[in-house]
């Protein structure tokens, strides 16, 4: 099974300096188990994602952009003429226009399937079958088997990137990659300015309602008011107590059924 | 032009007030067409009680002052009952996606639609696209309600598929989604195949532009409303006017194109091996808890995952994962059972989010108990067994 990682040229999150964004490194973990793997990346600096070297990969393709060009025109081209069985990515770049529009572009122009949120892939039980596990909210996940070609974008809930390692890079080649690609219209530039934090939304606070009750939605304690207190009750009852609170507010599922 | 120029001789002599032996003004009626004058002589006068010999003056009476003084003000009509707004002939349709997890409206799914009622404005309509019947549109504040094809199981590619074609067949003006992991996904995917731009993550909504932080929230972009909009959590209130019609609008039915999904199967979260701050339901113990082989067999009889207060974490008794606080785990589970925690500040920060918290502590005053939902003031040593005993006697009941 042929893979492909997505590395994007990435800033740190806090010190905003040049990283490879976890998620990445996480695609670079999961990929190694499912056969040989390269690295694409299509920007104007190749050394920008040399730490991928680090985090497992041993080759990465390379192909020049200019500085602002979309590069979902030479990903697509590199990838047809690759064509991968899997290509693996992170759910939204980091550090740059961050839409995460990218993977499903490629799902798009490769005809491949799109799978959210992957913290696990094998090969399937078949030839050209690959069988993956999604993360859902709340712990819950997904198995799925896909037919290949597949664009997999990974959770942060997927297994740890590998340490870094410096020999590695050292011996981990970047190669250079032409492809034809047609020349995109630039987009239409989106006016910037710097960031200002807005206040948000308060969960659960009333409208229009006073100060004091904003603070207690926000430090919680919102249902505190008609609390239930039972002073010295009889285990039994303290446990029949709990249990039907528990199932009111849904997370036990009822007794089952006689039948 | 010049200002009329203003005789302050004549003024004053039309406002004098004849028939008084000493020369008397009425000189707040000049102000007429103005704001009127807060005169503050009248109004305590007007505050005066009638009775006792001794100056007595109510002065929460504000208001019937104000009003003597006032001009006649439109009265403000007595606040209708709420009743329906009903859009008829909408200009163009601003359409909303909930997720609907678990067929209900979630909070999010709430804020969208004022979203988009701002985005529409007084001529535009908003309309639903779901999937499944059930929850209520028009108090969420949807003109028009269209059921999209929802295809079995999981196939993402089909809904977004079914949503292209209903904008197409609507002609919507915007689509607006939730930035959540199952929204989002499917306003990239309706992105992608209708070749629409999309602006995601927007964290402030107006009727002319939209912001979206990027480059690592370093920067803000703002444009025109895109087609596509994917919206941020807590961006903007929940809608809040009076309900709407939610009327059904037929769409055509839509064949779904076939699917490279070949099955695919939910696997419920298995609480043991939840991270603690993915958890929905959380058993946690603190310094009051002595028997863990109760407490690791009540958590496990419940189905929910264990946490630990700091002091526990400390002393080794539970590991450093499970600690719930401001240096442990912040959690975003529905409910929070805290078996024997008296909920330090450093603790309750740690369960801020939490829906409902049941407490089990010895200490009526514990701040914990104070929190909860539901408090117990007994030992945590003689509840645990009792929640398995119950426990295993419903089952055996049911056998
Ligand atoms: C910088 C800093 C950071 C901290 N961060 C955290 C953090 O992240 N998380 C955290 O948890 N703590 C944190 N702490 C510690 C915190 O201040 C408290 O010390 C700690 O939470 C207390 O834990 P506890 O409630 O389990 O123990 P205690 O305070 O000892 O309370 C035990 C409670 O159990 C009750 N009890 C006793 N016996 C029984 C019984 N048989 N049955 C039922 N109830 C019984 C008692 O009435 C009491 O209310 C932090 C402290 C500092 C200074």
């Amino acid at each position: 099974m042929k893979v492909v990682v997505l590395l994007s040229a990435g800033r740190h999150p806090v010190s905003g300096l040049g990283a490879l964004p976890r998620l990445e490194a996480q695609a670079i973990r999961l990929g190694a188990a499912l056969g040989p793997m390269r690295g694409l990346h299509a920007g104007p600096d190749a050394e920008a994602v040399a730490e991928a070297l680090g985090r497992g990969l041993s080759e990465i393709d390379h192909v020049a952009l200019g500085a602002g060009a979309d590069p979902v025109p030479a990903l697509a081209a590199a990838l047809r003429a690759a064509a991968p069985d899997v290509v693996l990515a992170g759910r939204r770049g980091q550090g740059g226009d961050e839409t995460g529009l990218v993977p499903y572009a490629l799902a798009r122009a490769l005809g491949a399937t799109l799978i959210p949120d992957v913290i696990a892939a094998r090969p399937g039980s078949e030839p050209g079958v690959i069988e993956v596990e999604q993360a859902l909210p709340k712990g819950a996940a997904r198995r799925l088997v896909v037919r290949s070609p597949v664009v997999l974008t990974v959770h942060s809930a997927a297994p740890e990137p590998r340490p870094y390692a410096f020999g590695q890079v050292r011996r981990g080649r970047i190669e250079p990659l032409a492809v034809s690609a047609p020349e995109e219209p630039a987009a239409v530039a989106i006016a910037e300015k710097p960031y200002r934090a807005r206040p948000k939304m308060m969960r659960g606070a009333p409208a229009g309602g006073s100060a004091a009750d904003r603070l207690k939605a926000a430090t919680g304690g919102g249902e505190a008011v008609q609390a239930d207190v039972m002073v010295s009750p009889e285990p039994r009852e303290a446990a029949r107590a709990i249990l039907a609170y528990l199932r009111q507010v849904g997370v036990l599922p009822p007794p089952a059924r006689a039948g | 032009m010049t200002r009329a120029r203003r005789d302050p001789r004549s003024e004053r002599a039309a406002a004098a007030r004849p028939g008084l032996t000493r020369p008397r003004f009425e000189l707040f009626a000049r102000e007429s067409g103005r704001r009127p004058r807060r005169n503050p002589r009248s109004e305590t006068l007007a505050q005066q009680v009638e009775g006792p010999s001794r100056l007595r003056l109510d002065r929460a009476q504000t208001g019937r002052a104000a009003a003597a003084l006032a001009p006649e003000r439109a009265e403000p009509a007595a606040a209708p009952a709420p009743t329906t707004i009903v859009v008829e002939a909408p200009a163009f349709l601003v359409a909303v996606v909930p997720d609907l997890a678990g067929g209900r409206l979630s909070l999010h799914d709430r804020q969208l639609f004022d979203a988009a009622r701002t985005l529409a404005g007084a001529d535009g309509g908003v309309i639903a696209l779901v999937g499944t019947e059930g929850a209520e549109f028009g108090p969420a504040g949807a003109d028009r309600t269209a059921r999209v094809a929802a295809p079995e199981g999981y196939d993402p590619d089909a809904r977004a598929a079914a949503i292209a074609a209903a904008m197409a067949a609507l002609d919507l003006r915007h689509v607006i989604f939730p930035e959540t992991p199952d929204g989002g996904d499917l306003a990239r995917r309706v992105a992608v195949l209708a070749g629409e731009p999309l602006f995601a993550d927007v964290e402030m909504v107006a009727a002319a532009t939209l912001m979206r932080p990027a480059r690592g929230r370093r920067v803000e972009q703002r444009a025109a409303p895109a087609r596509l909009i994917t919206l941020a959590a807590d961006a903007v209130a929940p809608y809040a006017g009076a309900p709407r019609e939610a009327r059904d609008e037929p769409l055509d039915t839509f064949a779904a194109p076939a699917s490279a999904i070949l099955s695919a199967e939910r696997i419920p979260a298995d609480p043991a091996r939840t991270p603690l701050g993915l958890a929905d339901f959380v058993v946690s113990a603190g310094a009051g808890v002595t028997d863990f082989d109760a407490f690791r067999a009540t958590a496990a009889a419940l189905g929910g995952t264990p946490g630990a207060s700091r002091v526990l974490c400390d002393a080794g008794l539970m590991p450093r994962e499970a600690q719930v606080g401001a240096s442990g785990t912040v959690l975003s589970a529905t409910c929070y059972l805290a078996l024997g925690i008296a909920g330090a500040p450093q603790h309750l920060q740690g369960i801020a989010g939490c829906d409902h918290v049941v407490a089990v502590n010895t200490d009526l005053h514990a701040a914990m108990v104070e929190r909860a939902g539901l408090a117990i003031v007994q030992d945590a040593q003689a509840v645990m067994p009792a929640l398995i005993a119950e426990l295993a006697r419903e089952r055996e009941a049911s056998a």
